[in-house]
C-alpha cells in the first residue's frame, strides 16, 4: 500500500465568536426585532487559517514546512492529523497516521509512569494486548526504572519529557507529522532519543514537519514548503548542501 | 453549521484506522464500541478523585448512607410517611437522580472540558461523552447498594421483580450518552445553553416525583407522567422496592433512548467536524 497525502483546495476558517455572536441572545434578538439589528446573525468574522492549499505528498516525501509564526504550519499540521476537518476542500491520506504535535499531551501528572503509558495508548486507538506488549520496550527505554510506578508529578521536567518522548514515539506509522525535531534529557538521552527518531523517521513513507531550523530541514528534508498567511508561497525540492 | 463530511477517505478498516477515520456518521457507533476507552477513563476519574484516600470510591456509598438517613428520618417526619416505605423510595430516587443530573450537567461540558485533548488527538468525541457517563454510572453502582441493604434492614425482601433493575440499569447508562452527546455538542456551539441547562435541572427536581410520591399529585399526575426523569427514576426504582413499574414507564424510557440517539446521530452527522472549531 502506498501512503499518500493529497489536498486540494484545502482551506480552514477559524470562526471568531465574541460573546454576541455565540448566545442565544443575538439569535432570540433577531426573531424579536425581525432582523433589523445584527444583520450579522450566522456570519460571523472568521481568520482565514490556511487557504486553497493543493499539494500531493508520495511514499518517500520528506516535506518540511516553513513559515513565520502564524502562517499556518501548526495548522496545516493538525489538519493532517485529522484534528481539523477542512472547512472547504478535499483532503485525501491513504496511510497510518502518527503525529508528535505535542508531546507531552494528555500526560496525568496524578498517575503512574504506567498508567500513562496505557492512558496515552488507548487513546491513541491501539488495542490493550498491543499496548502491554510495547509497555515493556518503552520503559526500558525511558531508563526510569521503579519511577515508572510513581506519579508522573514526582518527576523533574527532563524524566517527564523522556516519558512523553519514549510513549509519543513508540508508534508505527506511515505518515508521521512532527512540530518542530524532538530533543530531550541530557547529554547521553538526547543521543539515544535522535537514534529512535532517526529510525522512526527511517520507516515512516511520509514525513511532514514544521520547522524554524534551515539546517534542520537541509538535513532531513527532501521538499521545502514555505507558507505565508495560510497560502504556499513556494514549494521546491531540497538540494543537498554541497561540502 | 457545515454539513460537508469528513474527506478523508477510509481505505484501511483495521480497527485503528476507524478510530482515526470516523466521520460524523460513524462517531457513535465507533465510539460506543470502543468500549476499552471509555471505561478505562472514566476509571482512571474515579481513580484519580480517591487516590491517596482509605475508602476511595467507597466514599461515594458512605455519603449516600449518610445523606440518605438523614434526610429519609427528615422528610419522613416532615411529610408525615412511614420511614420503612419511604426511606427506600427516597434513596433510590436521590441516587438515580444524581446520576442523571450529572449526565446533564457534566455532559453539557464534556467537549468544553475535553477540549484539550479534541485539539490534540483525533478520536471519536462519543468516548469524551462515555468516559464521563461511565464515571457518573460507577457512582451509582456504588450507591445503589446502600439503599438496597437499608430495605434488609427494614425487613423487606426483593421478589423476582428485583431482576428487572438490570434492564433499568442498562436503560440509565444508555440515555446517559445521548444526553451528553446532544447537550455536549450544544453547549459547545452556544455557551449561554449551559447556565439554562443547570437552572432547569435545578426546577426538575422540584417537579419530580423523588421526595414526594405519585399519588400524592391526585388529579395532577399528569406533571409526573409527562417528565421524562420520572419514568428514568421509576424503571429502577420499581424493581428494587417491590412495587410495580407502569408500561408506559419502560416506554417512555425505551422510546426517549430511541429518539434521543437520532437526535445525537443528526448532530454528530451534522456538526462533529465542527466542534474542534468552536471548544
Amino acid at each position: 500500500m502506498e501512503a499518500f497525502i493529497r489536498a486540494r483546495d484545502l482551506s480552514v476558517d477559524f470562526p471568531i465568536y465574541d460573546n454576541s455572536h455565540r448566545s442565544f441572545k443575538k439569535k432570540v434578538l433577531n426573531l424579536t426585532t425581525g432582523g433589523r439589528i445584527g444583520s450579522d446573525a450566522g456570519k460571523h468574522p472568521v481568520v482565514s487559517a490556511l487557504a486553497e492549499l493543493n499539494f500531493d505528498f508520495s511514499h518517500g516525501d520528506r516535506v518540511g514546512l516553513v513559515g513565520h509564526n502564524g502562517s499556518g504550519k501548526t495548522t496545516l499540521l493538525r489538519v493532517l492529523s485529522g484534528v481539523y476537518a477542512p472547512v472547504r476542500g478535499q483532503l485525501s491520506v491513504r496511510g497510518k497516521i502518527a503525529s508528535l504535535l505535542d508531546v507531552s499531551m494528555g500526560l496525568d501528572p496524578d498517575a503512574t509512569g504506567f498508567e500513562n503509558i496505557y492512558l496515552r495508548g488507548i487513546m491513541d486507538g491501539l488495542k490493550p494486548a498491543l499496548i502491554r506488549s510495547k509497555i515493556d520496550e518503552i520503559a526500558d527505554f525511558t531508563d526510569l526504572g521503579e519511577y515508572l510506578n510513581l506519579p508522573v508529578r514526582t518527576y523533574s521536567s527532563g524524566m517527564m519529557l523522556r516519558l512523553a518522548f519514549a510513549i509519543s514515539t513508540s508508534v508505527e506509522a506511515d505518515i508521521l507529522i512532527m512540530d518542530e525535531w524532538l530533543s530531550v534529557g541530557d547529554a547521553e538521552f538526547s543521543a539515544k532519543a535522535a537514534a529512535r527518531l532517526d529510525v522512526l523517521v527511517g520507516n515512516a513513507a511520509i514525513l511532514v514537519i514544521a520547522s524554524h531550523n534551515p539546517a534542520l530541514i537541509a538535513r532531513i528534508c527532501t521538499r521545502k514548503i514555505h507558507l505565508e498567511h495560510g497560502r504556499v508561497l513556494s514549494d521546491e525540492p531540497v538540494v543537498p548542501e554541497v561540502q | 453549521m457545515s454539513t460537508e463530511n469528513f474527506p478523508i477517505q477510509a481505505t484501511v478498516s483495521s480497527a485503528r484506522q476507524l478510530w482515526h477515520e470516523h466521520d460524523g456518521g460513524s462517531d457513535i457507533s465507533v465510539g460506543l464500541l470502543a468500549s476499552h476507552v471509555w471505561l478505562a477513563l472514566g476509571w482512571h476519574d474515579i481513580r484519580q478523585r480517591y487516590r491517596r484516600s482509605v475508602l476511595g470510591p467507597f466514599w461515594f456509598t458512605l455519603s449516600t448512607l449518610i445523606m440518605v438517613a438523614v434526610l429519609g428520618i427528615l422528610y419522613s417526619t416532615l411529610l408525615g410517611q412511614e420511614i420503612t416505605t419511604y426511606l427506600p423510595y427516597l434513596g433510590i430516587g436521590l441516587v438515580v437522580w444524581q446520576y442523571l443530573s450529572a449526565c446533564v450537567n457534566e455532559g453539557s461540558t464534556a467537549f468544553i472540558g475535553s477540549a484539550y485533548l479534541i485539539k490534540q488527538i483525533r478520536m471519536p468525541l462519543t468516548v469524551h461523552v462515555s468516559r464521563i457517563v461511565w464515571r457518573n454510572f460507577v457512582i451509582l453502582l456504588h450507591s445503589l447498594p446502600v439503599v438496597v441493604v437499608f430495605m434488609f434492614i427494614f425487613g423487606h425482601v426483593p421478589g423476582p421483580e428485583f431482576l428487572l433493575v438490570v434492564p433499568g440499569l442498562v436503560l440509565l447508562l444508555l440515555n446517559g450518552v445521548w444526553i451528553g452527546v446532544v447537550l455536549g455538542t450544544l453547549c459547545a456551539r452556544y455557551r449561554d445553553v449551559l447556565p439554562i441547562v443547570g437552572n432547569l435541572i435545578q426546577i426538575v427536581f422540584f417537579f419530580t416525583p423523588i421526595m414526594w410520591t405519585k399519588d400524592l399529585l391526585k388529579d395532577r399526575a399528569w406533571v409526573a407522567e409527562l417528565n421524562p426523569f420520572h419514568h428514568m427514576i421509576d424503571i429502577v426504582r420499581g424493581p428494587i422496592i417491590g412495587s410495580t413499574v407502569a408500561p408506559e414507564s419502560w416506554l417512555w424510557s425505551v422510546g426517549i433512548l430511541v429518539v434521543g440517539f437520532l437526535a445525537a446521530q443528526y448532530l454528530m452527522q451534522r456538526c462533529r467536524n465542527r466542534v474542534p472549531y468552536w471548544v
